[in-house]
């Protein structure tokens, strides 16, 4: 066996036998996910359900496809989503300025008639900044809607300029004898589109952040590629726990270094035939294999407990391969430059909380100051979070690989030179 | 003619404004234990840390049976070094540890496990080798952590206060080893600032103050070096410029000043009945003296004359 393969040899088997830092350090990201994912869903294990989302609705145009599209939110599955308010223009900006609301949608003025004439128009969605993901989910149905309306309206063209042309007086005007036709010809429409509205409306449930604009044009396109999946508010979640945790669990590996120069451990490996290259190699390599052991551990955990759906598994498996070479390299450099066990201690956490605050381990990218956000480039959390959301998407995340990749061995590098001195001196 | 295993010629090495060792020199045979006694800060760590290479701005020459120690690694598989600290993991058996640093010299592991228990037998843990070290006692430590320096059967062996913070009965066991070390032909260097520790079990001893040797022999020859003179401890409540100034107004024949300091001050007599005397002069000038000790010459005395203060300050 060769030395540096008897050092990681010692160096896990240490870690077998006094298990309990590595453990809590396992626990408490799956605690604090369960945590965190039970605030928005008390009773459910896996596959989450949103609280009621506080929608007002403003119809400035009080048309047909206006009413098609407010009587939508009193089909079952949008009623129990949608907690809907009625309200007009000013009342609705009163009340989203008073946070009352987590989104609302306005119905713009013409709406119809644009729709019936092939129109492009647009469906406004305001967001409530205070909260993160329920104006999200309101923005992606609103998308949704636009994006079956137009469908409707394009295959439909002809049906609605007989419709539109039948209902040239304001509908409240009508008569019901006289609307009486004209709802059977709507009646029919609509079962025959519901089967096609149907999916749609069983999509808007399973996206998950939304990147939309915030003014969504009717004519927008669908995406095509996104597969139909739960949202499941634990895997937003337990990525930035998940490397909060492993970059304590590989600092507090990585600063053993301190504390065995501080208790001879070092001076009598070095006086041995050992070198202190193969010394730092061998660190660095369990600092890595500890990280990707506790990682893989967590996210199988994940899964179990939560159902967590990580997407492509040799594609994360790779990530976190990356992201704990990464975790080793960057603490095996720093502790290259602390003096001592007490220097590494004070310095790192600071760092790993910096990492965290801006990374998006405790607050998502979206919500830190746009002028801030530049720093999150810097820390592995962000590599990591959005290459796990890239994976669940159906993608590949390069950039992350090649980031953490490449950093990680600059780091690796100058911490083999920078200890190699540090630890003959 | 003995082999010559260790010559240290005219090392140098300063901290800063702290000179820690200044042109300090010397020669270890085979077999030899030598006792390196020094107070707290005479270079004894230091002197350590440069023949385990863990110093390295330095001048000066170290040679190992007659090649540079620096020059070639593998020398190295020839030494053992027992740091002053407990240079192990606590949170594994002896075995296991024994196992681990022995694997760090290529030993192949059959031979490696029976040097193991061999070793585990000699420091009496044979019975607990399996045992998490953190469960064990002071002593027991200290014993492992001798064990683990000679895993790879060292010619010379480095100690560095291998007795510190550890009970008699631990102490005088460990003393045990090493002088069995030595009649088994190992060379030994073992520094201390326990004067007894150096009486007991080594053949050698040389006296470091201040980065170098100030004598070294055999204690017998150490002795010689105060004469056959009997030593006067004085204790009492006195400042060292009282006692000097009284003192030098008594001065006779035959006594010699070892140290003075404040509350203590040795003196040594050629001539046993020229003590009452003195004590009469010091009496006489009301010097509150507490205490008086007539010691046979000693280690202590040596020190004392070479260094002009106890080992204790």
């Amino acid at each position: 066996m060769s030395r540096t393969t008897l050092i990681i040899r010692n160096d896990l088997k240490r870690r077998l036998r006094a298990p309990m830092a590595t453990i809590l350090f396992l626990v408490i990201p799956l605690a604090m996910t369960a945590l965190i994912g039970m605030i928005f869903d008390p009773g459910s294990g896996g596959e989450t359900k949103l609280p009621p989302i506080k929608l007002l609705l403003v119809d400035q145009d009080k048309g047909l496809a206006a009413k098609f599209l407010v009587g939508a939110f009193d089909q079952k599955e949008l009623k129990e989503m949608f907690q809907v308010t009625m309200v007009d223009a000013a009342a609705g900006e009163k009340l989203m300025k008073k946070g009352k609301a987590s989104a609302m949608l306005v119905i713009p003025e013409h709406f119809s008639d644009d729709l019936a004439e092939q129109k492009v128009s647009t469906l406004e969605v305001v967001k409530n900044p205070a909260e993160e993901f329920l104006p999200g989910v309101a923005e992606e149905f609103a998308n949704t809607m636009a994006v079956g309306l137009s469908a409707i309206a394009q295959v439909f063209a002809d049906e609605l300029k007989v419709i539109k042309s039948a209902s040239k007086l304001e509908l409240e005007a009508i008569s019901i004898a006289q609307m009486t036709p004209l709802l059977e010809m709507a009646r029919v429409k609509i079962i025959a589109l519901k089967s096609y509205l149907s999916p749609l409306l069983l999509q808007m449930k399973t996206s998950t952040t939304a990147k939309s604009p915030k003014g969504t044009g009717a004519a927008a396109q669908p995406d095509t590629t996104a597969a139909p999946k739960g949202f499941n508010i634990f895997s937003y979640i337990m990525p930035g726990m998940l490397i909060m945790f492993l970059l304590f669990i590989v600092e507090a590996f990585m600063r053993e270094i301190q504390n065995e120069r501080a208790d001879g451990k070092i001076r009598r490996m070095m006086f041995s035939p050992l070198t202190t290259r193969e010394l730092i190699t061998a660190r660095l390599f369990s600092g890595w294999l500890l990280g990707v052991l506790v990682c893989s551990l967590a996210m199988a955990a994940g899964t179990l407990l939560f159902g967590i759906d990580w997407g492509n598994l040799l594609l994360v498996f790779l990530l976190v391969v990356a992201s704990c070479f990464w975790c080793a390299a960057f603490f095996g450099m720093l502790n290259a430059f602390f003096k001592n066990k007490n220097q590494a201690g004070a310095f790192a956490s600071p760092i790993i909380l910096v990492f965290a605050a801006f990374g998006g381990s405790m607050l998502p990218l979206e919500q830190i100051p746009q002028s801030m956000r530049w720093i999150a480039q810097f820390t592995v959390n962000n590599w990591f979070i959005m290459g796990c959301r890239e994976i669940v998407e159906g993608g590949v995340p390069y950039l992350s690989f090649i980031v953490l990749s490449v950093s990680g061995l600059v780091f690796a590098g100058v911490a083999m030179v920078a200890l190699q001195r540090r630890l003959s001196t | 003619m003995q082999q010559k295993i260790l010559e240290i010629k005219n090392l140098n090495k300063s901290y800063g404004e702290i000179t820690a060792l200044a042109n300090f020199s010397l020669n270890l045979e085979k077999g030899e234990v030598l006792g390196l006694l020094g107070p707290n800060g005479a270079g004894k760590t230091t002197l350590i840390s440069v023949l385990s290479g863990t110093l390295r701005d330095f001048t000066g020459t170290v040679a190992f049976m007659g090649q540079d120690l620096f020059g070639d690694r593998r020398l190295r598989n020839r030494i053992g070094i027992v740091p002053q600290e407990m240079a192990f993991y606590e949170d594994l058996g002896a075995l296991e540890n024994l196992m681990f640093w022995g694997g760090l010299y290529d030993i192949p592991e059959k031979e490696l496990k029976k040097r193991a228990l061999e070793l585990l037998a000699v420091v009496e843990l044979g019975g607990r080798s399996k045992e998490p070290i953190k469960k064990f006692s002071g002593g027991m430590k200290r014993r492992l952590n001798i064990a683990i320096g000679l895993i790879h059967r060292p010619e010379l062996l480095l100690l560095d206060e291998p007795t510190v913070g550890i009970d008699v009965q631990a102490k005088v066991s460990i003393l045990d080893i090493i002088r069995g070390l030595g009649q088994q032909g190992t060379s030994v260097v073992f520094t201390t600032h326990q004067l007894a520790e150096v009486e007991q079990s080594c053949t050698r001893i040389a006296i470091m103050d201040k980065g170098a040797i100030l004598a070294e022999g055999t204690l017998a020859e150490l002795i010689r070096i105060v004469g056959e003179k009997e030593i006067v401890e004085v204790s009492g409540e006195f400042s060292a410029d009282a006692f000097s100034a009284i003192i030098q107004q008594s001065a006779a024949d035959g006594m010699e000043i070892l140290s003075v300091a404040d509350n203590q001050a040795h003196l040594a007599f050629a001539d046993s009945e020229r003590i009452p005397a003195m004590m009469q002069h010091l009496f006489q000038h009301h010097l509150p003296i507490a205490d008086l000790k007539i010691k046979s010459p000693n280690l202590e005395a040596v020190f004392l004359k070479m260094t002009g203060r106890s080992l204790r300050d």
